[in-house]
């Protein structure tokens, strides 16, 4: 039995500068066991971190077999001090454990506390959770903001590491958390048992190891660790602890999943910081590097960034620091500086820097044999309860949205296909919208398993991985339809998050829009989620009040949007209206609303420069709507196609009115006689340089259709009256007839 | 007796100027009155070294006092942006007044501004008696500023001509004037450098050109980021104006004060106050001035029109003046903004119904 010398070391998670100390006193102290802060059933997967093909950011990922929902992540980077430490430890061939809790530990503290949601656990990290106090998540970090840094990293290189006195950084840092913890009361139960079973877990390895040991753990816990307890009444302490059975295994992560605003609760601020300071730590020219990349990616973007302004950012940020009374540049210094001297003052133009330099997009990899992707065993767990086999050979399916089953199998097979598992196609898309049953047809591929996996980095499970990779879609989404197409995916596929996220990117994509073809395109994709939210059991409020707002906003934009257009664009905005027409009256918005869009409509038959087309477009939707009388409509008619209205303008306005209203004509008696009394007073030359748009709006009714407006304008039994039967050789008609088309083919030419 | 409206700050505030330098046992760069940090204290209010009480010169936020600060101890030129009535001009004087203990070289940089009232001018009638010489030559505030190493201000220097502009690229990269004319050229001393004003946002002036923009470090001075800030600096101001003009103040100019200031905020943020609806930004700025002029409008309106009642009618016509300044794009945005937003606050009524009538 050997006894053996601990060593504490209180580190910062993912703190470069913690990582650099710690590897170096490991070093110095030549451990022979190195003890981490982690559960202690993932202690077999540890050396894996150590292995060529682990690329960090990675995490551990331990989950209850039967409840993937539940998982719990241990991101490590590639400056985390933890993972130094393994590294550490494997090349020098010490041994390697974690010692906190067990994960199940974690699970059950989960289901204990009401207030964690399921969805939300993905945040957490053993001690480090949303709710728990800053100065606990982060002493470190508390330090430093007390001290008026806004960097935790930049506290620690200036206070730790420039100490003009080199020596126990770790001991400086256990005697601030000994302050910080001085005097607290009792902890909380389930810290209170991490901090016993890590106790009992180092006594332990003193008594196996001959020789020194590391123990690594957030800076917090140091003091608690150091103090001696009694070995009964930590065994006390955890008696009762759930033991669970979880799996737990390895997965990719990603940079801007370490970052604090993403959700994880002992992340950090600037995940691309951390790793700049990492891989630059032991140079001096760390802060230029750091202004050269700013540099580097605002000329990408299309800014102009020169040499010399790198100079005068870096001597700004000197003479900042200089200010402050700091020893050197952080990150504020180098941030404020960069504003200044390569932004132009532009505080803004750093939130375009901000994604690609401080969050980075790093993806970490995983070697190809560790243990089992929680999300096959997700699909798999899936397909039981879908009662779903994956057969290889094709096979329709046909499911009903209105029982349970048919629902959670439509369900699965959308999510599967936003994650790129095409398993499932929609046979009869578009025209199942707004029905209860769906068809596919279902072919499995061994490559899918492959895609799948891939997949691990958006989340754990089916559900959230497919909700984090539509989020990741929707944020890079452009345009206000294509925002409304993957909202609509998003319902469809049951995914609550993203389709959350997709409205409110909608919404502020909304404001900020003001092009009025693609407001008014994005609404019929909205009337469609609205009235298949039937279907769907989706929550539609607060799309419906979206759909109002962007009613609202069309109709203010329509007038605008609808002048002096060429053809195509005139027909194109004229489409939109129709649908976006069509989508409003199907969804019946409130009074206020549906007159807003009407006055839209009257603004654009009344603006002077509105082109003809739309003018008329409009006053057939509104005539539709009864905003219009018959004889209103009548006069309007006559005033827009009277002889002083130049030909093509009351062609595009006849055209507009009347290109899906052909066989309103047949039933509607007081439109039918508009059009007559409005036929009947031109006179003959004016008819006849009408003909071709007459032509072209009774183009599109059928013969049948034809005959019964000629009915419905001669009267039942009629025909066509004797004397205008044409003569089977044409004859005479036909030359006369030809005398007066050559003037007017010759005067279009002329005038083309 | 001194009978100016208004006397230089450095003479205003000497006696915290003179209470800072005697505390002030930091290192000063060179030609400096004060150290950076004492300059700061200046700026931002506290305490001097020998407890003297400092005022607040400026409200906001201190790191972009100490980039303008460091800016300056750098030797290299400071451009403070920002729009109308986010006091540059006021943070140019006390900068200069703190560092050099001066504030009085100063150009109004306008369209008319030509090259003699930048580098130098000549007195004519030496000219014509004496040819080229010393003696006729007429120095501007910039000359004596880099024959003494003193701060030189320039205000809204994108107001004046392109060309004009240029020609102080190479006094600020070589610190050195040449006089072609006497085929000499002077030198700066240490200690000087140059603190430009410009407006971002104003339409019609002359863009920097960016050898000139790369030159300086930009500090943009941002309008004030809290709603209670802003309702009491127009508060204070409308109080001063309406004085001033002998106009009377309804009781319920502060209630119209907030309201107008909610609507100025939040279409110049592009959200409404709970952070619930985005919006789109009309072009012109809804600066804090322009709060202050469409409230001193509406007083007068009340005054002489209205009987003394203060309300959204008498303001409603200033209000569509500074918010729609292109008659097409803006006035679509305040529609907008009209429907999704005002429409829903009952307590906004009288506003929602002035407007669309204004509109």
């Amino acid at each position: 039995m050997g006894h053996s010398d601990v060593a504490y070391f209180g580190i910062r998670h993912h703190g470069p500068g913690s990582a650099d100390s710690l590897v170096q006193a490991l070093q110095d102290l030549q451990p022979v066991a190195v003890l981490i802060e982690g559960p202690i059933d993932a202690s077999a997967l540890l050396p894996l971190l150590a292995r060529p093909e682990m690329q960090p950011p990675v995490a551990l990922l331990c989950y209850p077999e039967e409840e993937p929902a539940s998982t719990s992540f241990w991101p490590f980077a590639e400056f985390s001090p933890e993972y130094q430490a393994v590294l550490w430890a494997v090349d020098n061939e010490a041994a390697l454990r974690f010692i906190d809790l067990p994960s199940s530990a974690r699970f059950s503290e989960a289901a204990v506390d009401g207030a964690e949601k399921v969805d939300a656990d993905e945040a957490k990290e053993p001690s480090e959770r949303d709710d728990v106090a800053p100065h606990r998540r982060d002493p470190i970090g508390t330090l430093a903001r007390a001290a008026g840094y806004e960097d935790g990293e930049s506290w620690w290189s200036d206070i730790i590491e420039q100490n003009p006195e080199p020596g126990p950084i770790f001991a400086a840092i256990s005697d601030a958390m000994m302050t910080l913890r001085d005097g607290e009361g009792s902890i909380a139960q389930y810290e209170a048992q991490r901090e016993a079973h890590m106790r009992l877990e180092i006594a332990a390895a003193r008594k196996e190891f001959d020789g020194p040991i590391a123990v690594v753990c957030g800076a917090w816990h140091v003091p608690a660790l150091q103090a001696t307890h009694p070995q009964k009444s930590d065994e006390a302490l955890l008696k009762g602890i759930a033991r669970r059975k979880s799996t737990m295994t390895w997965a990719p992560w990603t940079g801007p999943r370490l970052a604090l605003g993403y959700g994880y609760g002992a992340g950090v601020v600037a995940p691309g910081w951390c790793k700049h300071l990492w891989r630059t730590r032991g140079r001096r020219d760390a802060a230029t590097l750091w202004l050269a990349m700013i540099a580097a990616v605002l000329r990408v973007k299309g800014h102009l960034v020169s040499t010399a302004s790198l100079i005068e950012a870096e001597r700004l940020a000197r003479t900042l620091a200089a200010i402050r009374e700091r020893p050197k540049p952080g990150f504020e210094e180098l941030r404020d500086a960069a504003i200044a001297a390569l932004f132009n003052g532009e505080a803004l133009l750093w939130a375009l820097v901000e994604a690609e330099l401080l969050l980075g997009a790093d993806v970490g990899e995983i070697p190809p044999d560790t243990p089992l992707a929680p999300l096959i065993e997700d699909l798999q767990r899936n397909q039981k309860a879908a009662r779903l086999k994956p057969e290889a050979l094709e096979r329709e399916l046909s499911v009903d949205l209105r029982s349970d089953s048919g629902l959670f199998r439509s369900t699965l097979l959308h999510r599967l296909n936003v994650l790129g598992v095409r398993w499932g196609k929609l046979t009869d898309a578009g025209r199942s919208r707004g029905t209860f049953r769906e068809r596919w047809t279902l072919a499995w591929e061994p490559e899918y398993a492959v895609r799948l996996v891939e997949n691990l980095i958006y989340g754990p499970t089916i559900e959230k991985a497919a909700n984090g990779r539509l989020i990741q879609m929707i944020e890079a989404a452009a345009t206000l339809d294509t925002l409304a197409a993957l909202v609509q995916g998003a319902i469809t596929a049951g995914l609550s998050e993203a389709s959350t996220a997709g409205l409110a990117a909608l919404e502020a994509r909304a404001a900020r829009s003001s092009e009025c073809l693609e407001i008014l395109a994005s609404v019929p994709p909205l009337a469609d989620i609205i009235r298949y939210g039937e279907a769907r059991k989706t929550e539609t409020n607060r799309l419906s009040g979206l759909m109002e707002r962007l009613i609202v906003e069309g109709a203010i934009a329509l007038p605008y949007a609808a002048r002096d257009l060429d053809e195509q664009a005139a027909a194109t905005l004229a489409s939109a209206m129709r649908k976006a027409d069509e989508a409003i009256r199907l969804v019946e918005p409130g009074e206020d609303v549906l007159n807003g869009w009407r006055n839209g409509l009257a603004a654009v038959l009344e603006g002077s420069r509105a082109t003809a087309l739309l003018a008329g477009c409009a006053a057939h939707l509104l005539y539709e709507a009864g905003r219009l009388s018959a004889e209103a409509a009548a006069g309007l008619l006559g005033r827009r196609l009277s002889p002083g209205t130049p030909v093509a303008e009351a062609a595009g306005f006849f055209e507009g009115f009347f290109s899906t209203a052909g066989q309103r004509l047949i039933y509607d008696e007081g439109l039918r006689g508009a059009v007559d009394s409005w036929l009947k007073s031109l006179d003959e030359d004016a008819f006849i340089a009408h003909l071709p748009l007459l032509r072209r709006v009774f183009s599109n009714l059928d013969s049948m259709e034809r005959r019964r407006l000629i009915e419905a304008v001669l009267g039942r039994a009629a025909r066509l009256p004797a004397g205008l039967t044409p003569t089977p050789d044409g004859g005479e008609a036909w030359r006369r007839h030809l005398e007066r088309l050559g003037p007017l083919l010759m005067a279009g030419n002329g005038n083309g | 007796m001194n009978a100016a409206i208004r006397l230089p700050v450095e003479q205003a505030y000497a006696s915290e100027l003179q209470a800072l330098a005697r505390g002030d046992d930091r290192q000063k760069p060179a030609g400096w009155s004060l150290s950076p940090q004492a300059v700061l204290t200046y700026l931002l209010g506290g305490k001097a070294g020998d407890g003297t009480p400092v005022t607040p010169k400026y409200v906001g936020r201190r790191r972009l006092m100490e980039t303008a600060v460091a800016t300056l101890a750098t030797d290299r030129a400071l451009l403070l942006l920002g729009v109308p009535g986010t006091a540059k001009s006021w943070v140019s004087e006390h900068l200069a007044a703190a560092i050099m203990g001066d504030s009085t070289l100063i150009v109004q940089c306008t369209a008319g501004t030509d090259e003699n009232q930048i580098r130098y001018g000549w007195n004519y009638a030496q000219l014509l008696a004496k040819g080229p010489s010393q003696e006729a030559l007429v120095p501007t505030p910039l000359y004596r500023a880099m024959q003494t190493g003193k701060l030189c201000r320039l205000e809204e220097l994108t107001r004046m001509g392109s060309d004009v502009q240029d020609t102080l690229i190479t006094v600020l990269s070589e610190k050195m004037m040449p006089i072609p004319e006497l085929n000499t050229s002077i030198y700066a001393q240490r200690g000087f450098n140059i603190i430009a004003t410009a407006n971002n946002r104003d339409k019609g002036v002359n863009e920097l050109s960016s050898a000139l923009k790369r030159r300086f470090n930009v500090v943009v001075l941002p309008l004030p980021e809290d709603m209670a800030e802003e309702v009491a600096i127009v508060s204070k101001r409308v109080d001063e104006m309406a004085g001033g003009l002998d106009l009377p103040v309804p009781k319920n100019v502060g209630e119209e004060i907030a309201r107008v200031l909610t609507i100025f905020r939040e279409l110049r943020s592009g959200a409404t106050a709970d952070g619930k609806v985005t919006l789109k930004t009309p072009s012109g700025s809804l600066s804090t001035a322009e709060a202050i002029a469409t409230m001193v409008g509406g007083l007068s309106q009340a005054a002489w029109f209205d009987s003394g009642k203060l309300g959204a009618e008498g303001l409603a016509a200033s209000l569509v003046g500074a918010i729609v300044k292109d008659p097409v794009q803006d006035k679509a945005v305040l529609e907008e903004y009209l429907e999704t937003v005002l429409k829903k606050r009952p307590d906004y009524a009288g506003y929602y119904a002035a407007l669309n009538a204004a509109i």
